[in-house]
């Protein structure tokens, strides 16, 4: 006998699930205006005690994992001479991250990163701090290796943040050494590029070493002058002969990251923090020649 | 039946929406832990109706969305028709047997991701491709696996209810 659906699924069972499809396609195809403030509403609403809750567990783990480092640093004393080399690297993220903090001074707010399990996680994800900590939209997410991405909507106690590998990520860019200026977007391309940056919007007369270290330009007034972008890999492309493309190696991962820091406080004009990041390296690069 | 008996399964699943929140991020990357909520609306499938489960995806997607929201009603869609397709999968196979559910767990979350990443249209094919084939796999295996051990565990509290003959 053949297997009909109707035997399976009632004219309501079907009814319902077509109007759920409808309702989510209706859902896909929201203006922006209309998506955010839903999507914020959801946040403060149902979800607002598991966010909490998910909060609260992140604040206890790190809690936990601050007491083993305390205490994993009081019996290492007794041990110093067997774990000097694991002492050491310690002791040089410890300095790396004391650094950052210092040179920020009180302009920041550090949070957790909620992640959740969607494929599309590091373009977008939720962190522990929002409106109640003094975080505003637009507001620069950093780690002490340099640019996250940014606040693109806050709510009271977490905030969503736009990673710089979303696909309408821009920052304004600038060599560290001053000579070019450009704008850095991800690559967004197929192939083994992908999760790189680019550096669009080069001056062709200008060429970019590999190995160039890219910051933040400060021009446009969301993010502060020199936080690292990445580092030159090489050219990517052409732009119609007058410009040129260079692919960037992103400093941070966004996938690898349990805690940021949110710039709070707008910065002096013709502020620069490029001295309070750790300054990438890029021993490995090969030491190509430049695009003619 | 006990009186008990009608407050295990909302026990379980609530179980189920806190370990989410809670113990997920201590099992493993993101891409490779149990998905306990796609573990919970996926049980819920194997005693509600087609029309139900559909539902229940809906808004479990939606509030998923919320969190993600590269790829807002992505989510909705997805679990919409895992949840609809799990139920009714159910009712064709009339499969009791615990590997055949653990094979209902992988393909959910396999075909969950599948439908999110086709929808949303973010990443590009070979990121689909590494996705797909490596990573959803590993989440589908770690999720069906936690869902085996959840039905072994309360195999007396979630075994479908029995329906009276007249």
């Amino acid at each position: 006998m053949a297997i009909g659906t109707d035997r399976y699924a009632s004219r309501a069972d079907t009814l319902l699930f077509i109007a759920c499809v409808g309702l989510s396609i209706a859902a896909l195809s929201l203006p922006d205006e209309w998506r955010d403030p839903l999507a914020q509403g959801l946040r403060q609403s149902v979800l607002a005690p598991f966010l909490f809750l998910q909060r609260q567990t992140e604040l206890l783990a790190a809690a936990r994992a601050r007491y083993d480092a305390v205490v994993a640093q009081r019996d290492s004393v007794a041990l110093a001479a067997t774990f000097l080399p694991e002492l050491r690297s310690e002791n040089a993220r410890l300095r790396s991250l004391l650094g950052l903090s210092s040179h920020l001074g009180s302009g920041y707010v550090p949070a957790e990163i909620l992640h959740q399990p969607e494929p599309t996680n590091p373009l977008s994800f939720v962190v522990s701090a929002g409106k109640r900590e003094g975080v505003r939209p637009l507001s620069a997410v950093v780690s002490p290796e340099g640019l996250v991405g940014l606040v693109a909507t806050v709510d009271e106690h977490t905030s969503v943040v736009l990673s710089w590998a979303h696909p309408e990520f821009r920052a304004s860019a600038i060599a560290s050494d001053g000579s070019v200026v450009g704008i850095a977007a991800p690559h967004g391309a197929d192939g083994p590029r992908v999760w790189l940056l680019e550096l669009q919007g080069v001056l062709y007369r200008q060429q970019v070493q590999a190995g160039t270290v890219i910051v933040t330009s400060g021009l446009g007034g969301v993010f502060p002058r020199g936080i690292p972008i990445g580092v030159v890999v090489g050219p990517a492309g052409e732009e119609k002969g007058w410009g040129r493309t260079y692919l960037v190696r992103p400093v941070v991962q966004p996938a690898a990251l349990s805690h940021v820091m949110i710039l709070t406080s707008p910065r002096a004009a013709g502020s620069d923090l490029r001295n309070a990041f750790t300054v990438p390296t890029d021993s490995a690069l090969p030491s190509e020649a430049p695009p003619r | 039946m006990r009186r008990t008996d009608r407050y295990r399964y909302p026990i379980i699943m609530t179980l189920l929406v806190l370990m989410q929140f809670t113990v997920r991020s201590r099992l493993g990357g993101d891409r490779v832990a149990p998905d306990f909520l796609l573990l919970a609306l996926l049980i819920y499938t194997i005693r509600a109706e087609p029309g139900r489960s559909a539902a229940a995806g809906f808004i479990v997607g939606l509030l998923r969305d919320a969190l993600t929201p590269a790829s807002f009603g992505a989510g909705a869609l997805a679990h919409t028709i895992v949840g609809f397709m799990s139920s009714w999968s159910k009712a064709v196979f009339f499969a009791e047997h615990v590997f055949v559910r653990a094979c209902v767990f992988f393909a959910g979350t396999w075909i969950r991701n599948l439908i999110l990443l086709l929808v949303s249209g973010r990443l590009q094919s070979t990121q689909v491709a590494w996705e797909l084939l490596v990573w959803s796999p590993l989440q589908g295996l770690s999720t069906a696996l936690v869902g085996v051990v959840v039905l072994w565990f309360f195999r007396g509290w979630l075994s479908p209810p029995r329906r009276r003959i007249a």
